[in-house]
């Protein structure tokens, strides 16, 4: 593993176009990178239109723009009250599983990627190379071993079937890693050491703050990850009030598709999956400063 | 380094190492255990060693799912690479207008689930009533079966792409923006315009970001589930039970009941995917030192 | 004081016994089937169980019905009745059967299409309800839905919700335009197809929808095959590919070779655009159809009308049956008198039943509703105000009465869905997929330990 005297935290500090004399800005450049902001938009923009339409338009009318009928409020009104306001819950639901789960694979990245960072321990570069290894494994060979083990000691079919597993981040260890060689300066930590502080009161009041950007990175990840996690939640839960977004969508669009099902739920559906983006929208977009930063190291190191 | 720091090196990475212990070593060990038994519906649960293992190499099943993989790696790879780094680039030439909207823009993909991304071009690729067989009916163009079984992949990969090239740019993009301001400064010295700039300083840069990439996404190719476990409901002919080796293993233990088999399917898949790890990686090196 | 080595060692040994415990319980292997009926639970310990407060969780994907519940919950107030989605169909067939295998969170009491029965009998994840006084039930359901809930040494292993005896829901409006008439057997629909699909290609006569096994199965029915019979609980007759299924198949695969015979895919997005817009003129469906179709095609309302399905042989008067559900009761229960009871009560009592037939529009199996006036009666616009109800009333009683289900039938739809529906879609050779689909079962089920016979 190489290092280069960057610090990860000045890299996005920088102004943007460094490098060209007198670089100019280009009006082909970026109208071609507008004609594919339209195709990365394109679908999201038929998302908000359809979430306008009653069940009728949806298919009768031309799918990219607004039809007459503006059924939006209906159509969120239908979404947070039938079963009951059960899309509520499964939003509430997947804010809790998100935020724990990433809160607490952050804090755990943080601990081991700076133990594993700044501890010449015995075995270190074994057990990292162990851990990396690990992001090769097909998710399928977990899912099913785990939910057996977790049916004996009943985890099954709580919340903790999502979170736990979920807790484990070996990219984010390895972002961590990086990230603390290079942003806690080994001078420091003597300095802290000389002035006789123990090594968790370190963690706590110096190092953590310096690896405030990777942290958050990995907090980020791991939200959109637990967020948008599908084939856990699928075998994991049964009862539809512990049912993350993701699950109780895939749900709803299956009762539209098999007999018996009542035909009005497309609507639902589309509202539903257009409110369910929103917060980790908004999410990357306040957060960004500091994720970009984050990412930085990620990248550039081997 | 005395051996009291040693120790509190081991308690820092132990409330990790401890999760992943119980979450993935466990199971997977388990899985490896399951591997070496049968159970049949008749006669109950045998000891057969490493008779799964043997089942699956002759099983053309599962050759096909990971050819079709493959083949979904080696469209689908380049293409969302290259528009991630293109992207990343342009960004970085500051000759855009809007970048940071634009930035934004591409990304946000990422953020949106993939039942929601499988759902949103299911309806745009709809055969009858899609935005983009409407479109083709009002020019008087045939309308493609985007849901056909020889352009199913091509669907499949620019769902993909659609989600991820926004990422793959931010990763670049923030690597490019971590280049040591001497770099530019040597070549601005030689008189190096933007594109020679971007060839001889920023691409070699970009090497290990890009790497590292290529390595996420032959993970992520050779695992591919989601998308077509959700596209499985608007083209059940088409994407059948082992379409994709993952498919397959998820369709063994659910549908064909047989756990210990596709236990051994997914260890499988999984030295697969460590092998084409490597060889990307060996490929690479190879390159750097000629 | 033990080493760090030999404390390895220790986690390494009690990690292995972990998961060899893991591995022994809760097997889903076939157990032994008790040859010897059960002894009967007395009245004495039924009345006791009924008053003992009770908690039973129920899965089932029929819509609102916590009403039916009510009314249980009502005449025993000490049993607490928690009603659960966990799916329909097969995703919930999957959620019980990795219950059932992991030993905890299985239901007291399930919703099974009659078809999953014996797929969950095999395992003996089922209680035999003879005990409970199922077999009292049986004059009250019509005969062939009896013969569905019956094993095979004459245990009861669930109480019928609901049928889908099939008929054919045609469009008055494009026959009389084309002037076709119903076609009274398939000779005559053939042809119909033909002269429809002639006179205007945008329509078909019907839509064999390429996904949909309960279809095929059902129109196997009809024709007389016996695709899986069980000789024993470790033997089975495998006869997807004979006689009366190639006769199917090389029917159905003519027609959709020459191209007057549509197999969208059902139940998607484009398959209701197509009800909608008047591409299918009939639509061979079960009980359960008429009330569904109404609901997602509101555009075609009044033009649809209902027929028995067309026949083999001219005179004849034979169904087949798609669908249709059962209330079973979980072997793993801790509540079986209970559950029992709850399973009769929900399709059994008058209230509950009708009910079912009138609100969530389930086509019943008791032969009390299939006469009453006010059920059969029914005149719906969408049907131009002809009584669907008594057509499909009437075509429940000419369903064969000893049609069975493999003990595997995931994998047997899967296995279809793989071979003969993509030789459907694909306008293939439907025969030589029928010989395909035989020779994966055959394979499927030697690998599970069967005794196959062909």
């Amino acid at each position: 593993m190489t290092t280069t005297a960057t610090a990860p935290v000045t890299a996005v500090a920088r102004a943007e176009g460094r490098g060209i004399a007198g670089h100019r800005r280009s009006p082909a450049l970026t109208l071609g990178m507008l004609a594919f902001l339209i195709y990365f938009l394109l679908p999201l923009f038929w998302l908000v239109v359809a979430s306008t339409k009653t069940m009728g338009d949806l298919f009768a009318s031309f799918g990219l723009w607004f039809a007459d009928d503006f059924s939006l409020p209906d159509n969120l009104r239908r979404v947070f009250t039938v079963q009951d306001g059960m899309y509520g819950r499964w939003l509430l639901n997947t804010a809790i599983y998100a935020v724990v789960s990433a809160g607490g694979a952050a804090v755990l990245a943080a601990l081991g990627g700076y133990g594993f960072a700044k501890f010449g321990f015995r075995g270190n570069k074994a057990l990292f190379g162990l851990v990396l290894g690990a992001i090769m494994v097909p998710s399928t060979a977990l899912a099913i071993p785990t939910y057996l083990i977790f049916a004996k000691i009943g985890l099954v079919n709580t919340p903790w079937a999502i979170i736990l597993p979920s807790l484990v981040n070996p990219f984010g260890l390895y972002l961590m890693r990086i990230y603390a060689e290079d942003a806690v300066p080994d001078s420091l930590l003597e300095a802290a050491r000389i002035d006789g502080a123990g090594e968790f009161r370190i963690f706590r009041q110096v190092v953590l703050r310096l690896l405030a950007p990777g942290f958050v990175t990995v907090l980020l990840f791991t939200l959109v990850a637990t967020w948008n996690n599908y084939f856990l939640p699928l075998i994991m839960l049964n009862d539809p009030s512990l049912y993350p977004v993701t699950v109780g969508l895939a749900n709803w669009a299956a009762q539209a598709t098999v007999a018996g099902g009542s035909g009005d739920v497309v609507p639902l559906v589309v509202t539903g999956s257009l409110l369910s983006i929103i917060p980790l929208v908004a999410a990357f977009l306040m957060l960004q400063r500091y994720w970009q930063g984050g990412l930085a190291t990620g990248g550039v190191k081997q | 380094m005395n051996r009291h720091r040693a120790r509190v090196g081991y308690l820092f990475v132990a409330p990790f190492l401890l999760v992943f212990v119980a979450m993935l070593v466990v199971p997977l060990a388990y899985a490896g255990y399951l591997s070496l038994f049968r159970e049949q519906l008749i006669g109950g649960t045998t000891f057969v060693g490493l008779e799964n293992y043997a089942r699956a190499l002759s099983d053309e099943r599962l050759l096909g799912g990971v050819l079709r993989v493959g083949e979904f790696f080696l469209i689908q790879v380049p293409l969302m690479l290259l528009l991630g780094l293109f992207f990343a680039l342009a960004l970085d030439s500051g000759m855009l207008w809007l970048s940071r909207f634009i930035r934004l823009g591409i990304f946000v993909p990422y953020a949106v689930p993939s039942v929601v991304a499988a759902l949103m071009w299911g309806y745009l690729y709809g055969p009858e009533f899609g935005p983009i067989a409407q479109l083709a009916e009002t020019l008087g163009l045939p309308a493609p079966n985007l849901l056909g079984g020889s352009l199913m992949l091509g669907s499949l990969a620019n769902i993909v792409t659609w989600e991820f090239a926004g990422y793959n740019m931010i990763i670049l993009y923030a690597a490019l923006r971590a280049i040591p301001s001497e770099l530019y400064e040597a070549a601005a010295v030689d008189g190096a315009g933007a594109w020679r700039t971007a060839w001889n300083v920023k691409i070699p840069a970009l090497r290990p970001a890009l790497l590292m990439a290529l390595i996420f996404s032959v993970i992520g190719s050779f695992q591919l589930f989601n998308e077509p476990q959700l596209m499985q409901r608007l083209a059940p002919n088409v994407i059948d039970s082992a379409y994709t080796p993952n498919l397959y293993a998820y369709s063994l233990a659910f549908t064909s009941q047989d756990v210990n088999y596709a236990a051994a399917v997914s260890f499988l898949l999984g030295v697969v995917i460590v092998a084409v790890s490597y060889t990307v990686q060996l490929a690479a090196n190879r390159r750097r030192t000629p | 004081m033990t080493t760090p080595r030999t404390r390895w060692v220790a986690g390494a040994a009690a990690a292995t016994l972990f998961l060899a415990g893991c591995a022994g319980g809760g097997s889903g292997t076939a157990t032994q089937q008790p040859t010897s009926r059960p002894s009967s639970v007395g009245q004495a310990d039924i009345d006791k169980a009924m008053r003992t407060p009770t908690e039973l969780t129920f899965w089932t994907w029929v819509p609102d019905i916590e009403k039916e519940v009510a009314l249980f919950e009502k005449k025993y107030p000490a049993i607490n009745v928690n009603v659960v989605n966990a799916g329909q169909g097969e995703p919930q067939y999957t959620k019980l059967r990795t219950a059932l295998k992991a030993g905890s969170g299985a239901p007291d009491v399930v919703q099974i299409e009659f078809q999953y029965i014996p797929t969950f009998t095999i395992t003996g994840s089922l209680l035999d309800l003879r005990p409970y006084g199922a077999e009292a039930l049986q004059d009250r359901f019509a005969e062939w839905t009896w013969g569905q809930v019956r094993g095979k040494n004459g245990e009861v292993w669930a109480v019928p919700q609901d049928t889908g005896p099939m008929g054919m829901l045609y469009r008055k409006d494009i026959f009389d335009k084309h002037g076709i008439e119903p076609p009274k057997t398939w000779e005559e629909f053939a042809a119909a197809a033909r002269k429809l699909h002639a006179a205007d290609p945008g329509v078909y006569l019907t839509n064999l929808a390429s996904n949909q096994n309960g279809a095929w199965m059902g129109l196997l029915w009809q024709a007389g095959g016996k695709p899986f019979q069980m000789a024993a609980a470790d033997q089975i007759r495998v006869s997807a590919n004979d006689q009366v299924a190639k006769k199917l198949g090389t029917y159905w695969g003519g027609l959709v070779k020459e191209g007057v015979v549509s197999t969208d895919p059902d139940f998607t997005d484009q398959w209701y655009q197509a009800l909608n817009k008047g591409k299918y003129a009939t639509w061979l469906t079960a009980a359960w159809g008429p009330v569904f179709l109404s609901a997602s095609a509101k555009a075609t309302s009044g033009k649809w009308r209902a027929a028995p399905l067309p026949q083999w042989t001219a005179g004849e008067n034979k169904a087949g049956n798609w669908g249709g559900s059962t209330s079973a009761v979980i072997k793993t229960t801790k509540n079986p008198i209970a559950a029992a009871k709850f399973a009769e009560f929900l399709n059994t009592d008058p209230d509950s039943t009708k009910m079912m037939a009138t609100e969530q529009f389930l086509f019943p199996p008791a032969k009390a509703l299939l006469s009453d006036k006010s059920f059969v009666d029914r005149k719906p616009e969408f049907y131009g105000g002809q009584a669907v109800n008594q057509v499909f009333a009437e075509i429940s009683d000419t369903v064969a009465k000893d049609f069975t289900w493999p003990p595997f039938l995931d994998q047997t739809v899967n296995d279809w869905d793989e071979t003969v529906g993509k030789a459907l879609a694909d306008k293939g050779d439907v025969p030589a997929a029928l010989d395909q689909w035989q020779q994966r079962i055959t394979s499927y089920a030697e690998s599970q330990g069967f005794k196959v016979a062909r």
